[in-house]
């Protein structure tokens, strides 16, 4: 179980996501830089251009490396490019949550949540 | 029925609850994020000349995040390990806990960057900026206090990322906006929180179903061993008959 400690410093959200997706969020306010020099964002804007290890490093960086991120929010179409990252995922925090895209319909086949339902039950 | 199987059951009625929670806050984030890109999409398509975008051109490099992350929970007033909330902090207190968040050095830095500034930056800037021009302002009897008070006047809004995208946005964006609020404060963290629960509650059933295959185990080794021992005893018996059979003839 997660102690009070693992916890009381994870504020922040972080999002891995296409442009729209991150421009949204941002907009209700989730949006920080840390102070320079590290000048830490906690989002990653995906690109048909972005290679998949960017968006593996920035996986890594916010659930292991960074330790003030609680939720971190992913796209379902980009966790579907690092989908054996996501699946093999078991921290307690931060916890990962896949969202829907514009272009791409929430699918509750590829849901990691969903997928560990159906783990239990046998299947 | 044993005591571990109806555990076992009565688990997994709360893991059924908690699923069909977790699906009816999918759909409500799903409808927000549609209306959310739907807006988006409309202030696109409506965007004055000048704007190309409402994306991440215009996205401040050194923006603070103001809805942030509390977590609570493993209470026993709460059925949930965890508890995720998102929130606004009070403007005024905010300015100030980010104002006290900061090294002098850079307060310093930061007080001389600014009088390179030209007014026109000044209406984009964060609040965090403002308070601590307020405090250099202070000390320089140069500066008129009239752009002082002006200045406080803006604290509260300037925290707003729409002031990013200019002074005057669309209606559109500033809905977006809306339907992303509601996600980030009120969906998302109570997906997170169910989401935890879950995870929790499935690590109990995998433990009681270990403990009740154990059970099961040691039951079937009793059996087996009773009934080794009924063998042994019939063989004993038969021996027995043998020799008796033996001695009559």
């Amino acid at each position: 179980m997660a102690t009070q400690a693992d916890f009381k410093d994870r504020q922040f959200l972080a999002v891995i996501g296409d442009e729209d997706s991150i421009t949204g969020l941002l907009l209700a306010g989730i949006g920080h830089v840390t102070q320079p020099p590290d000048n830490q964002k906690n989002f990653l804007v995906v690109d048909n251009k972005t290679e998949t290890a960017a968006i593996e490093a920035a996986f890594e960086r916010f659930t292991t490396e960074r330790k003030d991120i609680g939720i971190v929010l992913i796209n379902q179409h980009i966790a579907d490019r690092i989908r054996h990252r996501i699946d093999t995922y078991t921290q307690a925090f931060p916890t990962v949550l896949e969202i829907p895209s514009k272009d791409h319909p929430y699918d509750p086949e590829k849901d990691s949540v969903l997928r560990r339902v159906r783990r239990l039950f046998g299947e | 029925m044993s005591a571990e199987t109806e555990t076992i059951d009565a688990l997994l009625e709360r893991y059924l609850a908690l699923l069909d929670t977790y699906t009816q806050l999918r759909a409500s984030l799903n409808a927000l994020q549609s209306a959310m890109y739907q807006h988006l999409a409309r202030a696109n398509f409506s965007a004055d000349r000048g704007i190309r975008y409402y994306g991440q051109d215009y996205y401040d490099e050194r923006m603070q995040a103001s809805r942030r992350i509390s977590i609570g929970g493993g209470s026993e007033a709460t059925t949930s390990p965890v508890l995720f909330t998102v929130k606004a902090p009070e403007p005024v207190t905010e300015a100030r806990t980010t104002n006290d968040g900061r090294g002098k050095d850079a307060e310093g830095k930061e007080a001389t960057l600014e009088k390179e500034r030209d007014p026109k930056e000044e209406t984009e800037r964060d609040p965090k900026e403002e308070t601590e021009k307020d405090s250099s302002s202070s000390s320089s009897p140069s500066q008129p206090a009239t752009t002082k008070t002006t200045d406080e006047k803006k604290k509260p809004k300037s925290t707003d990322p729409l002031r990013w995208f200019g002074i005057l946005t669309p209606l559109p964006l500033r809905q977006a906006q809306s339907s992303a609020i509601s996600a980030v404060e009120d969906i998302i963290p109570r997906l997170a929180s169910v989401s935890a629960e879950m995870a929790s509650v499935e690590l109990e059933v995998r433990r009681a179903r270990k403990r009740r295959a154990k059970a099961e185990k040691e039951k079937e080794k009793k059996k087996v061993a009773e009934l080794e021992k009924q063998i042994g005893g019939l063989e004993v018996n038969k021996n027995e008959e043998k020799q008796v059979i033996g001695l009559t003839s």
